[in-house]
């Protein structure tokens, strides 16, 4: 079951990877030009806030690496969110919408058992990309004289990756609850930006998920990102625990 | 998951049940709606049994219950001694299953669902699944979206027979196939499984096709069996008596001849009366025969299954 779960995600595999190395090198090639911009006429008209934002994010290039990577708000975090929706939303739907649930189901295999192979084998696929991305980003920024951190960009890969184990968990408990694919598609994406709303409330950063999906202190090698680990990994696991027993009880 | 190990072959008892599925006053509902409606049935070990019905009328949603895809919402049932609610997986270890949809991934190549099937069942024989593959003349290095639909119920009834089914359920397993493609997966495969000493359950509203291959049926309407018999028995038991009369019967003659024993239905056209028996057709000839109104012909007509479908359809819209 793993070898057709692996014959069936591997152009998801493959262009995440693509996508993955293309965002990995334009970020470490982007950083001159990104302070560049930021001394320009242009620049100087944002708001302030804004403003300092972005001074505080090109203040080293490490700084900036890790923001341009691992921040959700930007290009590395979004794609990679995207690709675990993609990869979670068929992971039942799409066997419904197939017919192939019937021939799934006829086997004398646990629901359980089924629906935490496929959730793993995605969860397994979205390592690797996370992984070969930041693989990318080492070597280029090392042969642009920006040696990274190793040990830190692990410990942010291991974070990164919960965050993208709760989208996939989102996407695979909408794939439960509808027989069509658009939909958990587009309802994981929704709960994904709903679950960063407080993030821009004022005092609202402790309740923001995203806010524990990447730590520069534990990037930079500062520090261990316990709390975060923990709330991560709890967040991760909600929606599987919901998955499972509806999956159990779900009628084909 | 490359072994199974969800449960152990040892662990599974072994049955030597009378009964290959045992029903009882099954019930499945979507939502307020009964689709299986106190269901009661016996398929026989061995049989070949034909689940006959019109569309929607629960034969699919009797088999989705059977393998557990769906929960019955009363009732019980026990497929090869095993419980269908609380014994599905063990259930599911012994039977075959090819469904009315192409439930194939579109992606394999036919060695890597062989495979996936493998990897997936409890007990596996490459060696039958080989057989039959070359028996259909299946090309193995193609992709399951390159078969036609023929080819495609071809390799699933070869996939089911790999796992050495106790019981081969069939949902439909021709429906959308040319002739030809139809009489060699029925004709040739059923018999040759059931020769094996196999049960098979399967459904279709294809009456030729089951009485070519069905030593049971078990015709379905609106949920509830209407009837379940061998189907020899079911055919010597019920005949027709065409009757030309000299002359066009009165009412008041009909009504006598439906109220004779054994007749189910009369139908008149013109000087022509169509009479449906149940049980012994030469008695009842020879008390119309006896009858004060003149006959220039009475025939007895065997009836297919066809015809007796018909009778039993029209009989159950009658009584509705």
């Amino acid at each position: 079951m793993v070898a057709k779960e692996m014959i069936e995600a591997r152009w998801k595999l493959f262009g995440g990877a693509l996508l993955a190395t293309l965002i990995a090198t334009l970020t470490d090639f982007t950083y001159s030009n990104t302070k560049e911009m930021l001394n320009s006429a242009a620049a100087s008209q944002q708001p302030g806030s804004i403003r300092d934002y972005m001074v505080q994010m090109t203040s080293s290039f490490d700084t900036f690496i890790w923001n341009s990577w691992f921040s959700m708000s930007n290009n590395g975090g979004l794609v990679m969110v995207v690709l675990a929706v993609i990869l979670g939303a068929g992971l039942i739907a799409g066997e419904v919408s197939k017919g192939s649930i019937f021939l799934l189901l006829s086997k004398p295999l646990s629901r359980e058992r089924v629906l935490l192979t496929k959730y793993v084998v995605s969860a397994a696929i979205l390592f690797a990309v996370v992984l070969f991305g930041s693989l990318v980003l080492l070597l280029v920024a090392a042969l642009q004289g920006h040696p990274q951190n190793t040990l830190g960009m692990l410990i942010s890969d291991l974070l990164f990756w919960f965050a993208l184990l709760f989208a996939l968990g989102l996407a695979t408990l909408f794939s439960v609850i509808f027989s069509d694919v658009l939909r958990p598609l587009a309802l994981a994406l929704v709960v994904m930006l709903l679950v960063a709303i407080p993030g821009f409330i004022p005092g609202g950063q402790a309740w923001s998920l995203p806010t524990y999906w990447t730590s520069l202190p534990a990037y930079l090698g500062q520090s261990f990102p316990l709390k975060e680990f923990a709330v991560a990994i709890i967040a991760a696991a909600i929606p599987m625990l919901i998955a499972l027993p509806l999956f159990r009880r779900a009628q084909y | 998951m490359s072994t199974m190990t969800a449960i152990k072959q040892e662990a599974l008892p072994v049955t030597s049940e009378a009964e290959a599925i045992e029903i009882n006053n099954l019930v499945v509902s979507y939502g307020d709606k009964r689709a299986v409606d106190g269901l009661s049935l016996s398929v026989p070990t061995g049989s070949v049994y034909g689940f006959l019905g019109p569309n929607g009328a629960g034969k699919t949603t009797t088999i989705k219950t059977l393998l557990g895809f769906r929960q019955p919402n009363g009732g019980s049932a026990k497929v090869l001694g095993y419980d269908i609610v609380t014994q599905s997986l063990a259930l599911r270890a012994r039977v075959g299953y090819v469904s009315e949809v192409n439930s194939m991934y579109d992606y394999l190549t036919i060695p890597q669902m062989a495979d996936f099937c493998r990897a997936t069942s409890l007990r596996w024989e490459q060696a039958a699944v080989d057989r039959y593959l070359k028996m259909f003349g299946l090309p193995l290095k193609a992709k399951v979206k390159q078969l036609s639909k023929g080819m495609k119920s071809q390799l699933a009834f070869s996939l089911a027979m790999g796992s050495q089914p106790d019981l081969l359920i069939l949902d439909e397993p021709t429906s959308g196939l040319d002739p030809i493609a139809r009489h060699d997966l029925l004709n040739q495969l059923v018999g040759e499984v059931a020769a094996s000493g196999t049960t098979v359950f399967f459904s279709s509203h294809i009456l030729s096709e089951v009485e070519a291959v069905a030593d049971w049926v078990g015709i379905i309407n609106a949920g509830k069996l209407v009837i379940s018999s061998e189907l020899d028995q079911l055919k010597s038991s019920q005949k027709v008596l065409k009757l030309i009369y000299a002359e066009a019967p009165p009412s008041a003659e009909l009504d006598a001849l439906h109220a004779l024993p054994g007749v189910v239905r009369v139908d008149q056209e013109g000087r022509s009366v169509r009479i449906t028996v149940h049980g012994d057709v030469n008695t009842l000839s020879n008390i119309v025969q006896a009858r004060p109104y003149a006959l220039r012909d009475v025939e007895i007509v065997d009836l297919n299954l066809e015809d007796i479908f018909l009778e039993y359809m029209k009989e159950g819209n009658n009584g509705r």
